[in-house]
This record gives C-alpha cells, structure tokens and sequence, in this order.
C-alpha cells in the first residue's frame, strides 16, 4: 500500500520521468507531449496538496529514506528526504507556479519550434526546484540547484532567435556556476567535518559549535544560495534572463527558482546553522535584503521593458522577504514567509499579464504600447489587481504582507534599540511607494492613455491564457482578506517548523537524538495580527454599497447622454482635449513620465548604469565580491 | 443587528460620510474664503463648494472616446470610499469608530489611495495632458511619503517607548497622560514637516503641480465633467479634513472634554486654523514649484526636519 510518505518522492520523481517520456513520445504528436507535461505536473500538484492535511494540518514530519538505506550506526548514509511544515510551504508555492505555468504554455508557446524540448527543460525544472524544497540531504541539494541552473540556463536561451537571450543565458551560466561552486566548496568541507551530507544530522552536530571551517562553509553555502535567490549584488543576470526567457518561464524563475535560494538561505540560517540567534547574522541578512529592494526597485524605474521591470521588481520584492527573515522573529518570519506566498501569486500574475501583452501585441517595449485596455480588458483587470497587490493596496494580499514586515522590522527596531532597523522600515515603506510609482508608469504606458496605430488589430488573449491569470487574480484577493485563515494553516506551521529544529533532527534520525546532542527549540508563539476583523469588512462592504449605490444616482442624471465612440458626434465633443487645435494621438508613457524623478536622481542613476555594464566580467567579479563579504563579515563578527 | 446600525451610523453619519463631507466642504469653503480676503477680494460665499458640488452633480458626464469607461468612472468613487474609511481610522480626540491593533500603516496605505485614484482615473482618460499630471502626482506622493513615514515613526517611537506603538489609539492614550505631541519639543520638526505635508497631499499651491491648471489645465481631471468631476473635487474637500484630523491625532490628541459632540467641535476649529495656515497662508504668497523643486524640497527641508524629530526621539529626548 502506498502511503502518504512516499508522495513527495513519486512528485519529483514522475516530474523528471515525465521529462523523459516528453523527449521520447513529445516528438509524435501535439496532443501526447502537452498530454504528458500537463498531466505530470498535475500529478505532482495533486501529490504535494495530498499532503497539506498530514503535515500541515496534523503536524507530521515526514521523513523518507531513498531505498529505505535508513542510518547506520548513527550515520545517516543514504539519502533521505524530509518533508516538514516549512519545506511543504514552498513546495506548495512550487508546485501552483508550475502548473499554471504549464497550463499558460500550451497556448502562449504555440508559436515556437521544438517544444518536445521546451517542456522537457520545463519538467526538469519543476522537478528539481521540488526536490530542493523537499530534501533532506545537502549534496541532493546541490545536485537539484545543478540541474535547476541547466535548465534554467537552457529555457533562457530558448527563443534563441530573440535579441540577447543567448548572451543573457551565457551571463546566467556563468553566474548561476559561481554560486553551484561557492555552495559545492561549502558542502565539500561539512562533509569533511561532520561526516555526514544529512541536514537534520549536520544540524545536531554543528549545534556543538561552530569550527572555523565550518563557519567557512556557512559562508560558502550561504553565498552559493544568496546567488540562487539573487539578491543584490548578485541580480544583474536574473534582470537579463526574466527578460529574455518565454513569459511563462520568467513566471516560473521568479515564482519558484529564486524562492528556491529563498528557502535554501532560510534553512540554512534557520535549521542547520541555527545562527539566527546572532545579531550580526541578523544585520548581515538586513544588510543584503535592504539593499536588494531598493536597488531593485530603483532600476525598476529606470526601465522601459514591460519584462525588464518585472524582472526588477522580482529582486525588490525579495529583498523584502530576506529583510523580514533576517529579524528572527516569529513575526518577522512570518511576514517573511507570507510576503513570498504573495510575491509568487502577484509577480507570477504580473508575468503572465506580460506575456499577454507580448502574444497579442507581440512586443513589451514600454514606448511603443499604449490604450490595450480597450483592446484587451480582461487582462488590464488581471494587470491592475497584480499591480495594486504588489504596490501594497489594501484590501489586496502585498498589503497584508508588508503591513507584517514594517511592523516586525519596527518591533526589532524598539526592541533592541538598534537605529538602524528603524532605518530600514523608512527605506521599506519608500520603496513600496516607488514599487507603486513603477506600475502606474506600465498602466500608463500600455494599458491606458492612447492606442497606437501599431496596436490597432490587438485581439485579447485566449481563454487558456486567460484561466492561469484568473487563478491567480482570485488568490491574490482571497489570501488578502482571508490572512487570518493563510496565517493559521499555512504561514503558522511553517514559521514554527522553522524554530523547531529538535522536530526537524527527531524526525529523521530518531526520537530523542537532538536532545542528546543538545539541540534546544524557540518556542514561537501564535502570531495574531489584525488590522481589521471580519464585521470591518462587512462594514467596508456596506460603504462599497453606499458608493455604488451614490454612483447610480448621479448616473441617472446621465442616463442616455452617455455616448459610445461609435455615437460621437462631429463636433468633438468626445475627442480629448487638445486646447483648441485639432485633435491628434499623442501618447505619455514610457520612459518620458517620471522624468522629474530621474532628473533628482542623476548622479544615483550614472553610478548604477556603470554598475550594471552588461559585461559578464564585472557581474563575475560581484558575485565573487559578494562572496569575499560574506566571508570577511562572518569572520570576523560570527566567530 | 444593534452593533451593525451603530456600524451604519458611524459610517454614514458621525464620523463617516456626512460628518467628512459637511466639515470637509466647509474647510473648502473657509479656504477659499480667506485666500481672497488676503488677496483683497470678496470671496465666494463660505458654503460655495456645495453649491459647486450639486451645481457639478446635475451636469453632463462626458466620456471620451479614448478613455476606458470603466476605469474612467469608478476611479473618484473608489478615491471616496477610501478617504471616508481613513477617517473611521483616525480618532477623534478619546472617541474612535474602529479599533485596531496597528492602524498606523492602514492609514499611510489608504492616504495613497486617492491619491492612485486620481492617477488611475487620470491616466484611463486617454489625454496627454492627464499622463503629464499623473506622473506629476506620482512624483509628488514619492516626495511627500518619506517625511510622512518619519513622522509617523518617531509619533510612534515617543509614545511607544520601548514597546511597538503603531496604533493611532493608543498614541491619543498617550498625549492624553503625558501632555499633547505638540508640546514635546522633540516633536516640534515633526510637526513643521507633518504641516508641510497636509499641502502636498491634499495638492494646493505651492505643491499643486499635478493639476497646474495654468499650464496643463489641471492635469488628471482634463476630460472630467459632471458628477465624477463633481465627486474628486469633493475628495480634495475630504482630504483636507482628513489630513488636518490626523495632524491634531497625531500632535493634539490629549484634548478630551469626555463630550464626544464638544470634542468633534473642537476638532474642527483645529482642523479649521490649520488650513488656514498651512493651506491658505501658503498658498497666497507662494507661487507653484516645478516637479523636481517640489521633489527636492521635500527630499531634503522637510524630510531633514522629520528626521531631526526621529534622531531626537530615538536618543531619548
């Protein structure tokens, strides 16, 4: 009988087997290769949501050993996987990126060639970035980020054709290696030390104590995962690949690829180095994720790409998940945790809205679109609850999220009197402005203001297309006005799975083993946040109607003079307003709006222009100063 | 049922949409008022607005043809909606319609949102004009939130303690045992910068360079007539109130006579000198900024003074 435990094995498994049928079967016929990648991902979403009950709800750990090599006289040998509150989270958010993904290729990727090999790639992506999520052993890891980075390497240059989406591969590859070897070099010298590749069993032996070479190994990893999630300074090849990868694959890179370096840095902080007690791993964490959401979002401004500036937008909103780990908090994990839930559902919507714009008008240059919500409706209503969900609107989910970080960043602030947290909750509430600013220049630019003529024959997207970005339109609603029930069953488990590394050592290696090697919990307690209770929502739902019910009073007033383009009458009365001479089309959008801003920010923008070069060279060379900082801060502030 | 008729009446009648909206057209009308007087004019009639409101509500909405009907009509009811919420969210004095644990950054957050309606609406009406003032608009809000996030913080910092304060209640608790905000001489540059803030969001001169009628014919509302003109000029009245209500919760929240009816009178005759100083005094002898001065300024004098308040608090004084 096939239990539960062995679900999330059977996920990756059949997710990388299905890899396998699609280059063998893919190249028959359409209908069996989408047949065979539509189903597999199904299968491994159907798997992963099987598990919700036991783990997330009852609060089993499950543990799993390859070929039931179970540990011999206290090592743990083979390889096993761990599937814990924490881990399950993001395979959760892993496994919805990439069926709504898949389901959006069908239809947006019919144009390409060779597709056998498109979701053969995407398969062996889905599958690694969920085996990374669920394993519970360090070299499985690094095996699973090699061939998350192949592949993701290769679905970058996949529309080989396109302007740049080899030299952006060839810049991911070289940077995304950098970070396969910091993270190799640091899994090399564990193993040398403790002997062992099990994460549960590193966890109780390094909870001895750190040696220097295993604090050189934290730093290694820690480096190897930071390039995974692409933080600042080692973003400047995500910008490229986001870009140029197809839409439906930038929503899986910065739905689930760089929440997987996410995940990687919060469990090796959290559970194996268990060095989030430090208050200078706390500031190097800070330190990184401040700096990566307003670089973010600063060149986000600058940007006159639709998917570029997503792109941008993605590294931002990850320095806010890593800012809010970093405080070490319950809350602060929590809002961590809960703003890359958000950030998955919104950014994946904003991606596919891009890829919208891209299959039906067939470019994403900001300053040659303009007027498609007249053309494309459904998708400017997807658009615009995607844009007011990551700028942080009430009632949407980017609201409730970052209400929790500011509040947590602020508590650590007051608590330890440390000016600097304070410091970052002003630059943290600034860069929700500007991330703000960034989409109403988008909304401007493509959506609203005048159609160009190119744009005339725009036709709105298929209803394929179309479903993926409901989905996710209807989460970002319901996991904003429903956070107490996301905080309770998800969020919850997940933040105390993540304190509670005695369970996660226990589970694996057998009751009682991390007491023995001297391993001691946090205990979190519930977090409870409301800013408003449900009769606040009936009330708000009572003024909606009171509005709605004013609107349509005054429309009585109009009722019947309310004229349609078609009935516009010659004397202009419906043409915009052009001070008396004749009316023509004329579009602000794109890169002349904010100039106002840009010209304030001269000098910021000069310096970061040099720094973003375009030159694989320079990016190596950050990523190996990123790594030289790590490893001189932890040296000298950890030890 | 009882709780939610006092809901209803809370959001309809005291302190919701007809308390907002009476008080608000009146700090309009008083505005207007005393700006000619110290231009040496008559001035209009003190409840002029309203007759502007009804006078705007009867005439023809004119939708053009290169606008997104929709987005073009709801933008100014969402933008209503939003400011007579925040003013449930603001207390007046000891008396507050809702209760929140932290409804500090509900407020930043639904003070932006007229301020997106505006822009939204603006940008839907497919005029050129329009996409010069939204990016005005936007520009501006970038500049006046730093100031108002510092502030905010160092409220919150000195009535909190060493314990989070984010709840605009309990900052009122607090001015009511140890004596208003404004006199903690801490706060003082807050409460300059916070005064130069309320100009900028509601958007009068000097800081009006969205709507800048002399030059680009008031920007995001250009193809806007009748009753959604009607209901944004409206929400400029509203957030004059509500921009001064939270400046006298923020620095004169201690007053509390324990007469609900006196205190929300008291509340407007604060909330009516500080439009006439912040908002009609400057008006009348300054002369409209350019964007990025406006940016500048607000960058570095203001957001210079909140942080002089923030740097005092936070080292104890």
């Amino acid at each position: 009988m096939i239990t539960y435990a062995h679900f999330p094995v059977l996920a990756v498994m059949g997710l990388f087997f299905g890899a396998f049928l699609v280059e063998i079967f893919g190249s028959r016929s359409k209908a069996v290769r989408n047949f065979i990648a539509i189903v597999t991902a199904a299968g491994a979403f159907g798997l992963i949501a099987a598990l919700i009950k036991p783990v997330m709800l009852d609060g089993e750990v499950i543990s799993y050993w390859m070929g039931n090599w179970e540990p011999v006289s206290g090592y743990a040998i083979g390889i096993g996987y761990e599937i814990d509150q924490l881990g399950l989270f993001f395979a959760l958010l892993i496994v919805t990126t990439f069926l709504l993904s898949g389901f959006y290729s069908l239809r947006y990727m019919e144009r390409d060639h060779h597709l056998g090999h498109y979701y053969t790639l995407y398969l062996m992506l889905s599958g690694s970035v969920l085996g990374l999520s669920l394993t519970g052993d360090v070299f499985n890891m690094f095996i699973m980020i090699e061939i998350m980075t192949f592949a993701a390497v290769a679905l970058t240059a996949f529309r080989n054709e396109s302007r740049g989406a080899l030299e952006a591969a060839f810049k991911y590859l070289v940077v995304g290696s950098i970070g396969s070897s910091f993270t190799l070099a640091g899994i090399a010298l564990l193993y040398a030390q403790c002997h062992t590749l099990n994460m549960a069993q590193l966890a109780s032996i390094l909870a001895a104590g750190l040696t220097p070479t295993t604090l050189f190994a934290f730093a290694l990893m820690f480096t190897g995962l930071a390039v995974k999630s692409y933080i600042v300074p080692f973003h400047a090849p995500a910008a490229d690949a986001y870009t140029t990868a197809p839409t439906s694959i930038s929503m899986v890179f910065s739905g689930m690829v760089n929440k997987a370096g996410v995940y990687g840095m919060i469990r090796l902080v959290y559970v194996i180095f268990r060095a989030i007690d430090l208050p200078a791993m706390q500031m190097l964490l800070a330190c990184f994720g401040t700096v990566t959401m307003f670089v973010g979002v600063t060149m986000a401004l600058a940007q006159h790409d639709f998917k570029r500036l997503l792109a941008f937008h993605s590294i931002s909103q990850i320095g806010y998940v890593i800012t809010s780990a970093a405080l070490g908090t319950g809350l602060g994990l929590t809002g961590a945790l809960f703003h890359a839930m958000n950030h998955t559902l919104f950014k994946g919507l904003l991606f596919l809205c891009a890829g919208a714009v891209l299959y039906a008008a067939g470019t994403t240059d900001l300053d040659r679109l303009g007027g498609l919500s007249k053309r494309m409706p459904k998708t400017t209503v997807c658009f615009l609850i995607g844009a007011f969900s990551i700028s942080g609107l009430p009632p949407f989910n980017g609201f409730v999220s970052k209400w929790i970080v500011y509040q947590s960043i602020y508590a650590k602030a007051v608590e330890t009197h440390n000016f600097a947290y304070a410091f970052i909750t002003i630059v943290a509430v600034i860069v929700s402005v500007m991330t703000l600013a960034s989409f109403i220049k988008v909304t401007q630019a493509v959506f609203f203001g005048q159609l160009p003529a190119s744009c005339a024959q725009v036709r709105e997207v298929p209803l394929s297309m179309r479903i993926p970005m409901w989905i996710m339109s209807v989460l970002c609603v319901l996991t904003g006005v429903f956070y107490d029930f996301v905080n309770e069953h998800l969020l919850h488990p997940a933040v105390k799975a993540a304190f509670n590394a005695t369970g996660y050592i226990d589970a694996m290696m057998g009751e009682g083993y991390a007491a023995a090697a001297g391993v001691a919990n946090v205990e979190v307690a519930p977090v409870e946040f409301s800013y408003w209770n449900p009769i606040l929502w009936l009330v708000l739902f009572v003024v909606m109607l009171v509005a709605v019910f004013f609107v349509i009073l005054t429309g009585r007033n109009t009722r019947g003079r309310v004229l349609e383009e078609t009935g516009a009458p010659a004397d202009g009365k419906y043409a915009t307003y052009f001070s008396g001479e004749k009316s023509m089309p004329s579009h602000v959008g794109g890169s002349d709006l904010f100039w106002g801003f840009k010209h304030d920010w001269k000098s910021y923008f000069t310096v970061m222009q040099g720094a973003h070069s375009g030159v694989v060279n320079d990016y190596a060379l950050w990523a190996v100063f990123g790594g030289a900082v790590v490893m001189l801060f932890m040296f000298t502030f950890l030890r | 049922m009882m709780t939610f008729l006092t809901l209803l009446f809370k959001i309809l009648v005291f302190p919701g949409f007809l308390f907002v909206t009476v008080i608000g057209l009146l700090l309009a009308g008083i505005d207007r008022k005393v700006l000619a007087r110290m231009q040496k004019r008559v001035g209009p009639p003190i409840v002029q607005p309203v007759y502007d409101f009804f006078k705007l509500m009867g005439k023809e909405t004119i939708i053009p043809s290169a606008a997104n009907k929709a987005a073009f009509l709801t933008a100014p009811v969402v933008g209503l909606v939003s400011l007579v919420v925040l003013m449930l969210f603001i207390p007046v004095f000891s008396y507050s319609a809702f209760s929140g644990s932290a409804d500090m950054i509900v407020v930043l957050y639904l003070l932006t949102i007229p301020g997106v309606a505006l822009i939204v609406g603006g940008s839907a009406s497919g005029s050129p004009y329009a996409g010069i003032g939204i990016s005005r608009e936007m520009v501006a809000m970038m500049a006046y939130e730093l100031p108002l996030v510092m502030v905010l913080l160092s409220v919150a910092k000195k009535a909190g303690g060493d314990s989070l304060c984010f709840s605009l209640q309990d900052i009122v608790a607090w001015q009511a045992a140890n004596g208003c905000g404004a006199f903690h001489w801490s706060l003082i540059p807050a409460a300059l910068a916070m005064l130069l803030v309320i100009p900028a969001e509601v958007g009068t001169q000097p800081f009006d360079v969205a709507e800048a009628e002399t030059e680009i014919c008031e920007g995001p509302l250009i193809e806007y007539s009748g009753a959604p003109l009607a209901v944004f000029k409206l929400n400029t009245a509203l957030k004059m109130f509500v921009m001064t209500a939270l400046f006298t919760a923020l620095f004169f929240g201690g007053i509390d006579t324990g007469i609900v009816a006196l205190n929300a009178l008291i509340l407007v005759a604060i909330c009516v000198v500080l439009t006439i100083l912040c908002m009609t005094t400057v008006h009348a002898v300054t002369a409209r900024l350019k964007v990025e001065h406006l940016f500048k300024f607000y960058w570095t004098t203001v957001a210079g003074l909140a942080a002089a308040s923030l740097v005092l608090v936070w080292i104890g004084l």
